[in-house]
């Protein structure tokens, strides 16, 4: 073979390589740009900065008294801060009196395209607040989402912050934070930031599993049946309460609900929905979900999983020691079959892991359980 | 042979009896030999009798327990809001410790193989001297669903003050890791 056939050849090698990398390319962005969870996305989020966004009051989820007005104004002062345009106050209290709204922790699709045919909004965010301490180790933690408003209301954010006064406490406590107000601040901040990250190129979609293996589920059964890869409907149903901390199996739907409207190939119903069809089916669970109430959920929801869970345990501490506590059990079952298709147990405590001078050391509830049901949901759409 | 050296080796086989029966004590076990295990499939573990003074020992004991077993693939398990809602339906007059009819209704109701009761003992810590430990002891029991007869019954206590802790101080595992350990030791009895 003389050189000039090696080169020809050579360059046909590297062309045909280069054509099969370039169709790979396209063909990965052909089934992003296609998949139906991100469409609807894409065209809401082009119309968040043109539509106002309706600010629900805070739902209070922490068991304690805590300044909600004053949470609510400052997220209202971050959005607007950060271009978005936000509903009166006149019109939100004018709708909210005529249709007698009184549960702010979700909204239901009726509610929802009230909604926005009467106050012109395009979108509503619910914000709960799950814990608020303002001692002088000051702790915060919220939970956020923002809701389309139509028919069948689609979560287009959320996100979750919890932050202790002492997390970063630094060189000399420099960087200790012993004023609430200031805690609160950065909260909102970064809730507001995270939002508008969501709507840039990047977008929020994370499919990314955490390694970190602390908070991986202890025990986790997965059935052959189950398979992830399909497209499904996923119900999250408040969690079965049995710890000592009031709201928990709320505060846990919630954690949930933040991952799986993560992963691409789900829907998740807005817990307003799934709320509004329970109680309309006079729902109640005595020790979990049983298969009756179930088969009523699937078809009333139109979902074919059902995810719902125990907490056994969701403790923060007052002050500067002690370590936040979380443990809970999950179960997702499957309307094919009416088979359980996942079950895990999780618990984890905030010194886990932690060796040598508080490092990796968790200071809020909510933070754990975050990443806890962070890892959970990488494991289970593994 | 002298009456004197009889006495001693006579002694000495008490005392190797008495050391086989202790160690018999540490794995007391029941499983019906008659019984073929590999027809059960389906199984509904009832809510735990609570003899500990933690009013959630038996829910967070059974949750661990139910979590693990299903772990393993052998069984399928009913969800507990379904064992919940066949215990009303079945009318079982103590929802922890069924008589033998109310096995077989109960059975019917839910359409499983097998039932499975429990009893914590004792779930929390234990103190000796100046060292404490968690330390938890729990019995499982399960019934046939078709003659409602006790098949499998097996027991165990983990965890407690040992002597490293004794000798070297430390609070000993977490509880969550006796509970574990105790339900993974129970479940290697109901395989083998």
């Amino acid at each position: 073979m003389t050189s000039s056939t090696s080169y020809t050849s050579k360059a046909i090698l590297v062309l045909i390589a280069g054509l099969v990398f370039l169709s790979g390319c396209s063909a990965t962005r052909k089934e992003v740009t296609e998949s139906p969870s991100t469409l609807p996305h894409t065209i809401f989020k082009k119309s968040l900065y043109d539509l106002p966004i309706a600010v629900l009051p805070v739902e209070n989820l922490s068991g304690n008294t805590a300044p909600l007005k004053n949470i609510r104004k400052t997220l209202i002062e971050s959005l607007k801060a950060r271009r978005f345009k936000v509903l009166e106050e006149e019109l939100l209290e004018e709708f909210m009196a005529r249709h007698r709204l009184r549960y702010i922790g979700g909204i239901d699709g009726t509610t929802a395209k009230a909604f926005r045919e009467e106050t012109g909004a395009g979108s509503v965010l619910i914000t709960s607040l799950e814990l608020y301490d303002d001692s002088t180790q000051p702790k915060i933690a919220l939970i956020s989402r923002l809701v389309s408003l139509n028919a069948s209301p689609v979560i287009l954010w959320m996100d979750s912050v919890g932050l202790a006064g002492d997390d970063a406490p630094g060189f000399l406590d420099l960087g200790l934070i012993e004023n609430p107000v200031v805690l609160r601040n950065k909260a909102l901040r970064s809730l507001s930031v995270s939002l508008a990250g969501s709507l840039s190129e990047k977008g929020d979609r994370d499919s990314a599993e955490e390694k970190r293996k602390k908070f991986r589920p202890k025990i986790a059964f997965r059935s052959p049946a189950f398979v992830p890869e399909a497209r499904h409907t996923v119900a999250v149903i408040p969690f079965f309460n049995e710890s000592l901390r009031k709201y928990a199996g709320e505060i846990m739907q919630l954690h949930m609900v933040q991952e799986m409207a993560k992963v691409e190939n789900i829907k998740v119903i807005e817990p307003g929905v799934v709320r509004k069809e329970l109680l309309a089916f006079r729902i109640i669970m005595e020790d979990g979900i049983s298969l009756a109430q179930a088969d009523i959920a699937w078809e009333a929801l139109n979902a074919d999983l059902l995810l719902t869970g125990k907490v056994m345990d969701y403790q923060d501490y007052q002050g500067a020691d002690g370590a936040p506590v979380v443990d809970f059990s999950l179960l997702v079952m499957e309307r094919k079959g009416r088979e359980v298709g996942w079950a895990s147990k999780s618990y984890n405590k905030g010194t886990d892991g932690v060796w040598f001078f508080d490092m990796g050391r968790g200071r809020t509830a909510s933070a754990m359980a975050s990443e806890m049901a962070r890892i959970v949901r990488g494991m289970m759409w593994k | 042979m002298t009456g004197e050296d009889a006495v001693t080796t006579k002694n000495i086989l008490a005392v190797l009896l008495l050391l086989c029966v202790g160690a018999c004590a540490g794995s007391v076990k029941f499983r019906d030999p008659n019984m073929d295990f590999g027809s059960i499939q389906k199984v509904a573990v009832l809510p735990f009798t609570n003899l500990t003074r933690d009013e959630k020992a038996s829910d967070r004991v059974r949750d661990v327990y139910m979590n693990m077993l299903m772990a393993t693939g052998g069984l399928y398990l009913l969800p507990p809001g379904e064992v919940a809602r066949g215990i009303s339906r079945a009318q079982l007059a103590d929802r922890t410790a069924p008589s033998e009819e109310e096995i077989k209704r109960l059975g019917g109701v839910l359409g499983v193989d097998a039932v499975m009761t429990g009893v914590v003992k004792e779930y929390g810590e234990v103190r000796s001297g100046s060292v404490s430990s968690n330390l938890v002891s729990l019995s499982l029991q399960m019934f046939e669903v078709k003659t409602g007869k006790v098949v499998w019954s097996a027991s165990s206590t983990k965890g407690g003050v040992s002597t490293m802790d004794r000798l070297f101080g430390g609070g000993g595992k977490p509880m969550n890791i006796v509970t574990e350990e105790a339900v993974i030791d129970l479940i290697n009895k109901l395989y083998k």
